[in-house]
């Protein structure tokens, strides 16, 4: 390189016969932290595939297995406790609560008043495809119907949360809304 | 001693310039223009040709092979010829190598608007073009190859064997990610399904940022940085150890993209150890870049020139750390799926390939128009722009991934997912969304500034087409040293070189696929699994030509966050009939590979996909997905029917014999049902329409396998 005041003492050596275009190279070594990483990822690469990949190493099925386990064990004993939320809950903040799940999970089916649309019934009048009972309110939510845009919420919703939506799902009963779809399925007298 | 005279070519370099240039401005668009849809959906105007599903291919081709693959075809033709000696070995080839280029771009963003697409990621275009890329690209290793024998010196440089590494490299790449089978004029089929075709994918995938956006970019570094520096390279052993080690590694580390997938196990250990692995390698470029540049740190702090090249070899740096770590199974099981693969990829584009790009041509223009850059100052706010630019992109996307995978997967005390409605988790991320096109501008803007700069540069430069130079011919100078040692012999003997490179990464591919392919074990069967039923590959295409897969996965991990959002976790044997696979890599909606199990959450009855599809607000308020109403008018193209059943029978899919000529009645009595299903909640469609064989392709997907 056309470069005359260039230290080597400094930055060192540079390589004889090694000119292209103008451009040198230096002799220095690799530097030593280079190396010293290389060799870490190198030892920690061979423990990995002891550890995860030969035979009888922990794979990823057993990785789930064993979180799936530690799951259940911390939430079986609240989880599967339906019966103790079968019960109508008639107190306002119940019921708020109940319409902001319904808000969020529901209207795009059942319409913001309960009216229904193209999706989904009509949840205001006395007219039920699957049963207006509490119970079977609740057990719709929860499981859903086959086959139909019903789906089960059971793995989203908590049994209180079936609850508090059902309960509000209760209290639109007769409220007449605009736009309602016309009566679907069983007529229903409590 | 003979001395030639003869002049360098640099008219084919100004026009490579002018392309890099103009592909800059539009992928960058492209850009801010996705950028937008994810945060304006009504900006997918509700046609085919301008949702989200087909620009965003358009933006990642244009910056990849248009911006980023003209960036190193002007490096290569103009530093190959004063690193060789030589001019470019045919005129010829040069031009058409630069025409076939750019009309594989263009033929690139008609094709993909109007939705011919294989559905594989980087991979996106069909097979007459991929001919044509195959073509174009040997054209460019011939022209280049031929240019190195006829050189007028013995060693070749660095920076040539990574522009031969490149060359091999990604010819093997594309073709074999490329082996597809055509059904019709612009539909193909590739060979591989499921595990194996996402493992060929992904080993693809990846080596393409590693020999397109990677060691072309490191020659071109080799290169340009001493040159602008005017300093020495700092050392030649370790441009020697870490080109061999960086394309050796690099090969094996594609199934980092599959972690926690249906791969088999020991081909993702590979993948997780070969990334990590790179780290030093990787580090090998930068710290020969930056170590370069001891004793000119005066000048960096002055010279735009090497502001940009610091700043791209420091990003490449971080982006080659983060990679790794990344790579690592449970980081990647957080940030997978999610916006931190943005950012990252953003860190790699904009930093590393965008500034080492506009260094360059901040250095060649002045040079090539023998005149001073037209203002530094401009040059200098540019540099401040886009490093701004990538700073205001980054940072917000780092932030939305961890803020919507700590949502997605938060349980309540209860054990149910925290936020079960999957857009719930999109709720706080607008302002990182805004953020983020706040810094696509900012880098936009700067990007327009050095456009305009370099114009008025040129414009009062004096450009030189053909620049006489003289050199020694070799034969003259053939006297033989006495000592080499083996690796400077290996510099006189450029396609020996070229056979190693090839050796080299041959190794970790072959050691990969063809294990995947052959070994029965890895992909065990499932017999519950059936073919797609005509409808459903009607169904598959259209959600291939939608670009469906860019948004949604089809692979639900075994992490229990996941299971609980979306069912039982993906096997591998559930994908041996899909040519794709349709993986998928990021979630901006949810995954679908449990959509067809009946009462799972993630099945939707056809009246919601019915109602979703022609406005996906009014099922979901807070979704952030187009409307695809021309599902509801188009027809399915029954005529192509018998071709699709003969090809995929041709590829292994167990049709009966003759089933091509019946497949139709079938596909008519399964629409019908539809039909009749849709007419119960009041919607009359004819059963023709493609949103009845999307519908059927969604109800079937994960079906085979799981009751719920």
């Amino acid at each position: 390189m056309e470069n005359n005041n260039f230290d080597e003492n400094k930055y060192g050596k540079i390589l004889e016969g090694h000119e292209n275009d103008g451009i040198q190279e230096l002799d220095n070594r690799m530097p030593f932290w280079l190396t010293f990483i290389f060799i870490i990822t190198f030892v920690f690469s061979v423990a990995y595939l002891v550890l995860y990949t030969l035979p009888g190493a922990t794979t990823q099925e057993d990785e789930f297995a064993k979180e799936s386990a530690a799951y259940d064990t911390k939430y079986k004993s609240t989880n599967n406790s339906t019966e103790n939320f079968l019960v109508l809950l008639n107190d306002q903040a119940s019921i708020n609560s109940g319409k902001d799940i319904y808000t969020k999970s529901c209207i795009a089916c059942h319409g913001a008043l309960g009216e229904g649309n193209a999706v989904g019934p009509n949840l205001t009048d006395n007219y039920w495809i699957n049963g207006g009972s509490f119970e079977s309110i609740y057990n719709v939510i929860k499981n859903g119907k086959n086959n139909t845009a019903m789906m089960a919420w059971g793995t989203q919703m908590s049994p209180k949360d079936i609850q508090l939506v059902s309960s509000f799902i209760e209290s639109l009963k007769g409220t007449n809304p605009a736009n309602a779809k016309e009566a679907q399925g069983e007529l229903y007298q409590e | 001693m003979e001395t030639q005279t003869f002049f360098y070519d640099n008219k084919i370099v100004k026009y490579f310039i002018n392309a890099t240039l103009l592909w800059a401005i539009v992928g960058l668009v492209a850009g801010l223009f996705v950028a937008l849809q994810m945060s304006f959906p009504a900006l997918n105007f509700g046609l085919d040709f301008t949702s989200f599903g087909r620009t965003r291919p358009v933006h990642t081709n244009a910056i990849i092979f248009a911006f980023v693959g003209n960036g190193i075809f002007t490096a290569v033709y103009y530093s190959l010829q004063r690193l060789c000696k030589a001019r470019m070995y045919s005129d010829l080839l040069s031009k058409l190598h630069f025409w076939g280029w750019q009309l594989i771009i263009v033929l690139a963003a008609v094709t993909l608007l109007a939705g011919y697409t294989t559905g594989k990621e980087y991979a996106e275009l069909e097979w007459p073009i991929d001919i044509l890329i195959a073509l174009i690209w040997v054209i460019f290793g011939w022209n280049m190859i031929a240019t190195i024998l006829k050189r007028r010196v013995q060693h070749i440089y660095v920076s040539i064997w990574f522009y031969l590494a490149t060359f091999i490299t990604v010819a093997v790449l594309h073709i074999v990610n490329s082996l597809e089978l055509p059904v019709s004029f612009m539909k193909s089929y590739p060979v591989f399904a499921g595990v194996q075709d996402a493992l060929v994918q992904w080993w693809y995938g990846h080596n393409a940022v590693a020999f397109f956006l990677t060691t072309p970019y490191l020659g071109l570094m080799y290169y340009f940085l001493p040159k602008a520096a005017n300093r020495p390279v700092y050392s030649y052993r370790l441009s020697i150890v870490h080109f061999w080690a960086l394309i050796f590694i690099y090969i094996w580390s594609g199934p980092h993209h599959l972690l926690y997938t249906a791969l088999p196990g020991w081909a993702q250990s590979l993948g997780v150890v070969f990334s990590v692995m790179l780290i030093a390698p990787s580090w090998g470029g930068m710290a020969n870049g930056l170590l370069t540049l001891r004793g000119a740190w005066d000048s960096v702090r002055k010279d735009p020139v090497l502001k940009f090249m610091v700043v791209a070899v420091t990003a490449y740096g971080m982006s080659t750390f983060e990679g790794p770590m990344l790579s690592l199974k449970n980081v990647n099981a957080f940030t997978h799926y999610s916006d931190w693969n943005i950012a990252h990829v953003h860190i790699g584009g904009l930093g590393w390939n965008g500034f080492l790009t506009f260094g360059m041509l901040y250095w060649l223009i002045p040079k090539l128009y023998n005149i001073k850059l037209y203002s530094v100052k401009m040059a200098n706010v540019h540099f401040w722009l886009g490093t701004l630019g990538i700073l205001f992109y980054a940072v917000p996307l780092y932030a939305s991934a961890v803020l919507q995978t700590l949502m997605l997967n938060e349980f309540t005390a209860d054990g149910f997912l925290k936020y079960p409605v999957f857009f719930e988790t999109f709720s706080n991320l607008s302002p990182m969304y805004h953020a983020r096109i706040i810094g696509g501008i900012l880098y936009f803007v700067g990007a327009v500034l050095m456009v305009y700069n370099l114009i008025k540069t040129a414009k009062i430069g004096s450009f030189v087409a053909e620049e006489k130079t003289s050199a020694a011919s070799l034969q003259s100078t053939h006297e033989h040293v006495v000592k080499e040692d083996w690796h400077r012999v290996l510099e006189r003997k450029p396609v020996r070189m070229a056979l190693l490179a090839l050796v080299l990464i041959l190794i970790g591919s072959v050691f990969e696929i063809i294990p995947t392919s052959l070994i029965k074990s890895n992909i065990p069967t499932i017999s519950s699994v059936k073919p797609y039923s005509p409808l459903e590959l009607h169904g598959r295409d259209i959600y291939i030509k939608n670009g469906c897969s860019n948004c949604h996965s089809q692979m639900v991990r075994p992490l229990r966050a996941e299971t609980e959002r979306y069912g039982e976790y993906s096997k591998a044997g559930e994908f041996v009939y899909d040519h794709p696979f349709l993986w998928g890599s990021r979630r901006t909606g949810p995954d679908l590979a449990r959509g067809g199990v009946v009462g799972s959450s993630s099945y939707k009855a056809s009246v919601w996909h019915f109602e979703h599809m022609k406005n996906p607000q009014k099922m979901n308020p807070a979704s952030i997905m187009p409307p695809y109403p021309w599902l509801l008018e188009k027809d399915i193209d029954l005529e192509g029917t018998a071709a699709i059943i003969t090809g995929m029978r041709k590829l292994g899919v167990p049709y009966p014999e003759n089933y091509e000529a019946t497949a139709n009645n079938d596909l008519k009595i399964q629409a019908q049902a539809i039909v009749d299903e849709l007419k119960k909640s009041n919607i009359t469609i004819d059963g023709n329409k493609e949103i009845i064989a999307l519908i059927a392709y969604m109800h079937k997907l994960g079906a085979d396998i799981t009751t719920k």
